[in-house]
């Protein structure tokens, strides 16, 4: 069954537009920092996306800020009511992407826009693109914000499209962390470094909103086949230039090249989705181009972390949950949902449980925690099906009234973490250490049913005949809702 | 004709870089002539003094988390070195 989706960021444009979902910028806007500047104040006041036509010193180029920094964008992107609630989003996300996976097709590159042009040699100079400085203190032009990196497993031939931030060192070089946890990390550090071999790689921005969602989720699914999950069609990709690699044939811009095995360049720093610059300059890993193609009036997607909301904060929370939702149904939990904090900038994760047997908490936190999942997050809130995982103030309240102090808390030690945790010590961060922690708001189960702390709620503590009453009668009292 | 104005990284004690003979590090062009290449990054081999107008070009000092320094040094590069494979 094939969804309302939209094949190119042009037709989503359009899309956010009749939703009143997008602001079109006809003054020329700097690429450096103004641009950036701008994107952050509407992340930060979970504004409209916007449409910049005018690029300083790039004429021809456009660029679409905070494309999916908000759940109504989300919802646009999959074809829904832009006033869809979450869980609604979250339950169409499961469904679509359980069923059974959707292979892509190839298509002619005479049908690929993202051959309109093609730069090779000399000509593919990263400086030829607007890459924005996107903020002051940067280590250098973050041209790949809201992208995806493409690349191959060489023994499995299986595909991964994952977000590896991209710094722009010089005309033909970039160089990002690439974590040795990470899809692409096991492929590089894994196969090709010991082997001294380059690694084919195609960054690919400005793609259809879809196959973005499905770079950030971290589903055991090769992301091209989820992209068709979501789509309900199979994606349409074409052959790169210069690898054997494929990328979405409706791109705005797509950069080939390899990563280059025991070569290591400093990166950073960058404001960074935890809301603050915290990994260290060091080196790291190392992009050297050969291709760039794209199309005609080509738009550059910018995204601006920082602290929330982002689209890398809301889309990554979004799918860690509902695979860790997943998992736990995978595995019989009875959990009535998950539910991750975008405002937790993906480091909290709320679980709802109907507490069927003693310490339930402890095993939903060592499921989630024991997963390729758990180096992104650290906190575990498990309430009972009396909270609502969607409602902040239900779930601090549970937090500060339902989780003992001491009994409540489990610590993890010896964690998988990443360079970016700013509460972390600096060799902590060197090294990827990290530290985990379960708060359990559930009642134990041992105590007597007298002595259960009953919540004191309209919904609770008053008969059904008494709801009712005072429902039908609330504007007459003179409430307006 | 004003010098060029470059910017670098110091992620170690300021005390432990040699001033005023030959040395390493990573540069960032802050005045080309084409400002498509601002902020490009390069290896070089310059000459570096703390005071501002020992060399012809000011060098910008940030540290590690991109804190800006309130005063810059001055830099004489002496060339660029080509630390990456060839295309």
């Amino acid at each position: 069954m094939s969804y309302t989706s939209y094949k190119d960021n042009r037709e989503f444009i359009k899309a956010l537009e009749a939703h009143g979902e997008l602001v079109t910028i006809q003054q020329e806007v700097d690429w450096d920092l103004e641009m950036g500047a701008i994107v952050r104040r509407v992340c930060e006041r979970k504004l409209p996306a916007l449409y910049f036509k005018r690029i300083k010193d790039y004429p021809g180029f456009e660029a679409l800020g905070a494309p999916l920094a908000t759940y109504r964008r989300l919802a646009i992107a999959m074809g829904m009511d832009p006033h869809t609630s979450i869980p609604e989003i979250s339950d169409e996300y499961v469904r679509r992407t359980t069923g059974t996976p959707i292979q892509p097709i190839l298509v002619d590159r005479k049908k690929a826009p993202c051959k309109e042009n093609i730069l090779l040699g000399n000509d593919a100079d990263l400086f030829k693109l607007p890459g924005p400085m996107v903020h002051d203190g940067d280590g250098g032009r973050y041209l790949c914000t809201w992208h995806f990196v493409v690349a191959k497993e060489p023994d499995t031939g299986m595909i991964n499209w994952g977000m590896y931030r991209q710094m722009v060192f010089d005309e033909k070089t970039m160089v990002g962390p690439v974590l040795p946890f990470s899809d692409m990390g096991k492929m590089f550090y894994g196969k090709h470094v010991p082997k001294n071999k380059p690694m084919p790689f195609a960054t690919v921005i400005g793609c259809d909103p879809l196959s973005g969602v499905a770079a950030c989720a971290p589903s055991p699914i090769p992301e091209d086949l989820f992209t068709g999950m979501l789509m309900g069609k199979p994606v349409e990709l074409v052959k790169c230039e210069t690898c054997d690699l494929e990328v979405p044939a409706h791109a705005e811009i797509v950069i080939e090249g390899e990563v280059i095995p025991n070569l290591w360049i400093e990166e950073a720093p960058f404001g960074e989705y935890t809301g603050y610059r915290t990994s260290p300059r060091e080196p790291r890993t190392v992009y050297r181009v050969k291709a760039i193609t794209h199309r005609n009036q080509p738009i550059l997607t910018v995204s601006n972390m920082g602290v929330p909301t982002d689209e890398g904060q809301l889309l990554r929370s979004f799918s860690l949950g509902l695979e860790m939702r997943k998992l736990l149904e995978s595995q019989g939990i009875p959990i009535t949902g998950v539910y991750m904090l975008p405002e937790s900038t993906h480091h909290m994760v709320v679980v709802g449980v109907r507490p069927a047997y003693s310490n339930i908490a402890t095993q939903i936190a060592n499921l989630v925690f024991g997963s390729k999942l758990s180096p992104w997050f650290h906190m575990v809130i498990v309430v009972d099906e009396e909270t609502d995982i969607y409602n902040k103030d239900d779930v601090i309240h549970a937090l500060a009234t339902k989780c003992h102090p001491i009994n409540g808390i489990r610590k993890y030690e010896h964690a998988v973490g990443t360079p970016l945790y700013p509460f972390a010590e600096p060799d902590d961060r060197k090294w990827s250490r990290g530290a985990q922690v379960l708060f359990d708001c559930t009642f134990p189960l041992d105590w007597p049913k007298a002595d259960l702390p009953i919540k004191v709620s309209f919904n609770k503590v008053y008969p059904k005949e008494i709801q009712d009453k005072v429902l039908k009668n609330w504007k007459n009292y003179g409430f307006k809702d | 004709m004003p010098g060029k104005e470059y910017d670098t990284f110091i992620l170690t004690d300021f005390a432990s870089v040699p001033e005023e003979q030959e040395m390493e590090l990573i540069v960032r062009d802050l005045t080309p002539a084409d400002r498509r290449y601002k902020y490009r990054s390069a290896y070089v081999t310059a000459l570096v003094s703390k005071s501002e107008s020992k060399y012809p070009d000011r060098l910008w000092i940030r540290l590690g988390r991109g804190q800006l320094q309130e005063k810059p040094w001055s830099i004489k590069i002496l060339k660029e070195l080509n630390k990456l494979p060839k295309d």
